[in-house]
């Protein structure tokens, strides 16, 4: 039975400013979610909508087969992490972790128990008594995390809970939240604008832009068949190299001298990408084009060589290679490459959709 | 931040004209009374002598010194914590206010711009109990209003004076206090289930309470020392000694029973009050509790 459904799910303020058009999403029991797209696409509106911070003025919220359009945000049964955690200041761990449950009426040594219970699985159980503001990025994090779970809801809600850590925290507390949902198997809605985040969390990702939902599906499925050039360049790092083109007889034209031969039946103005990774270097005489260097990134374990297309127009266009391993081309020296048909996508320029 | 004065004179001429202020109107002043607390005069000041602490020893002695005490902080109390109620109930209804935010704030304001004195007449007219519309309405719901008669009434006519002022600025502080809490806070009170009241009670007035311990003191200051003008314009410390406050008393009886002695260590014992206040008031903004 599915979780939760969002039909038909609008938000207009009352300035008439409209967040959210219209939303279609079926998430399954013990699903995991995640929400992404660039700051102001609406993904924060639409997570607050389902928590019940947001009015919905269009369309139905199912909870477990009930409509909970108007219903509190206590009476959803969802717990929520928020981006600055709001832990209150003024309680102790336990305080934090066991407001919920008082406020439920609960009995005190069933509390403890579910409170003692939550804090051995996140490792608080030292810091009990500690103010949140004893406590490092991390611990508030599991706090806030452990104050969502104490109360078992039906749905877990994450507003971009990692953005206030340091990078190498916030890779540890990511595969922590992950296990947590598995374990628990509780149906999660996680909104993130990092890319990485939404790719390493998700069961299904919706990539969101400007309140509509570009692309519904797993992590790989984006990855592999971006339905949008929006969502071609949101996924994967460095992003995809894209660029407007033509379909024509010859194959696709970059510019008016250089074609990449390919039978479509298309003709017209498209988007042609291919991400980074799926270029090779190759001898001259196979080559597609040529780069010419002028930076390369060296990470270690990948190179990213950035350039512009020698394609004899005037403007260069932008393209970034990635490389597995160490390299150390010459700048402004040309770069050979190949661009396999079979990395190709290929989007129409005006539907902006798939081809 | 330090600055470095070329010459030595320059910074003194700078700080001249306050420590002319200080010097003329407070510390003078101050160590006049000092001195005449140790003096008897007569009426007219035109000898005295001196008498040791008999002054101090007289007025802990006199039961209406006790009294005026009592009067003082039953008054000092009333006000601060009426004060603060208040306006406490009006900033959190002007912060739920979306629509004209700014109009009701500045509307809530303006009392703290009417001198003492004449927020005193105003509320001495609305009370008078021969014309003033509030003591006539109390009439005809049937409460006899007399506050020239009745010890109670007057106290309450001078609490009510007295707070209406200070209401102004307590609502600032907690205003600016309710806008610092975090939204986040209260809407994670609110998925954990707690009703609006609730929340107030246990998430909002906990973080206002930096905020709450510094208007009372303020206001406890406020009550103390600079009610006056209300008083003397309302009561007179009236009837018999049912407003007499310790500031009120100092006027009444250096300058109308024209005990300058009594009056003067009536006087040094308030400015003893006033050092003990002050010390509370900047160790506490020394300490103050902040949340982040």
């Amino acid at each position: 039975m599915s979780d939760v459904v969002l039909k038909n799910i609008g938000k207009t303020y009352l300035n008439g400013f409209c967040a959210i058009p219209s939303m279609d999403l079926t998430i399954e029991e013990g699903e995991f979610i995640v929400l992404v797209g660039p700051s102001g696409c609406g993904k924060s509106t639409l997570l607050r909508m389902v928590a019940g911070l947001e009015s919905i003025t269009q369309g139905d919220l199912l909870i477990k087969g009930n409509k909970v359009n108007e219903k509190e945000p206590a009476d959803r049964d969802i717990a929520m992490v928020f981006q600055n955690y709001a832990l209150y200041p003024h309680m102790s761990v336990y305080g934090n972790m066991s407001y919920g449950l008082k406020n439920r009426g609960t009995s005190k040594a069933v509390i403890a128990e579910k409170v003692n219970a939550v804090a051995t699985m996140l490792g608080l159980e030292e810091l009990l008594e500690r103010k949140p503001r004893e406590l490092s990025g991390g611990q508030r994090q599991r706090v806030a995390m452990g104050r969502a779970m104490v109360r078992d809801p039906k749905v877990f809600l994450f507003d971009e809970p990692l953005s206030n850590l340091d990078a190498k925290l916030r890779v540890q507390m990511r595969m922590e939240i992950r296990q947590l949902q598995r374990k628990l198997g509780t149906t999660t809605l996680y909104v993130t604008h990092d890319q990485v985040e939404a790719m390493t969390l998700a069961d299904r990702l919706v990539v969101l832009n400007k309140g509509v939902a570009e692309q519904i599906g797993t992590p790989m499925d984006l990855y592999n068949k971006p339905a949008t050039p929006f969502v071609a360049a949101f996924i994967g790092s460095p992003s995809m190299n894209l660029f407007d083109a033509n379909l024509t007889e010859k194959g696709v034209s970059l510019s008016e001298s250089l074609y990449l031969p390919l039978p479509h039946a298309h003709r017209g103005s498209i988007v042609w990408g291919i991400r980074p990774e799926h270029l090779a270097i190759v001898d001259e005489q196979d080559a597609d084009f040529a780069l010419e260097i002028l930076a390369v990134e060296s990470l270690g374990a990948e190179t990213l060589v950035h350039g512009v297309l020698k394609d004899g127009s005037v403007q260069g266009k932008a393209m970034v290679v990635r490389l597995a391993g160490p390299h150390n081309p010459e700048l402004n020296s040309l770069l050979w490459l190949s661009a396999p048909a079979t990395h190709w996508h290929i989007f129409d320029a005006i539907t902006q959709q798939r081809l | 931040m330090t600055v470095t004065f070329p010459q030595k004179g320059l910074p003194w001429l700078l700080l001249l004209p306050q420590l002319l202020v200080t010097a003329i109107f407070f510390l003078w002043p101050a160590e006049q009374a000092l001195e005449q607390a140790f003096y008897q005069e007569d009426a007219f000041g035109l000898s005295r002598e001196f008498v040791g602490l008999e002054n101090f020893v007289y007025l802990f002695t006199d039961p209406l010194y006790y009294q005026s005490m009592l009067t003082t902080l039953v008054f000092s109390f009333s006000v601060a914590i009426m004060g603060m109620s208040v306006a406490l109930f009006l900033a959190v209804m002007a912060d739920r206010v979306i629509r004209g935010k700014l109009t009701y704030q500045t509307l809530l304001i303006w009392p703290y711009a009417v001198a003492p004195a004449l927020a005193g007449v105003l509320w001495w007219i609305l009370f008078d109990p021969s014309m003033g519309p509030i003591a006539l309405w109390l009439g005809s719901a049937g409460v006899d209003w007399n506050h020239y008669l009745d010890g109670n009434q007057a106290m309450i006519l001078v609490v009510i004076a007295s707070t209406w002022k200070q209401i102004s600025y307590n609502f600032l502080f907690f205003l600016a206090g309710l806008q610092a809490v975090p939204r986040s806070l209260i809407e994670a009170a609110s998925i954990d289930g707690a009703s609006p009241v609730k929340r107030f009670w246990t998430i909002v007035f906990p973080l206002l309470s930096p905020t709450t311990f510094f208007l009372l003191v303020v206001n406890l200051v406020y009550a103390f020392f600079e009610t006056f003008g209300v008083i003397d314009a309302t009561t007179k410390g009236g009837p018999g000694q049912s407003t007499n406050t310790l500031v009120y008393k100092v006027f009444e009886d250096g300058f109308i029973g024209l005990d300058l002695g009594g009056s003067a260590a009536q006087s040094v014992v308030l400015m003893a009050i006033v050092g003990v206040l002050t010390v509370i008031q900047f160790r506490f903004i020394e300490r103050k509790v902040q949340y982040s």
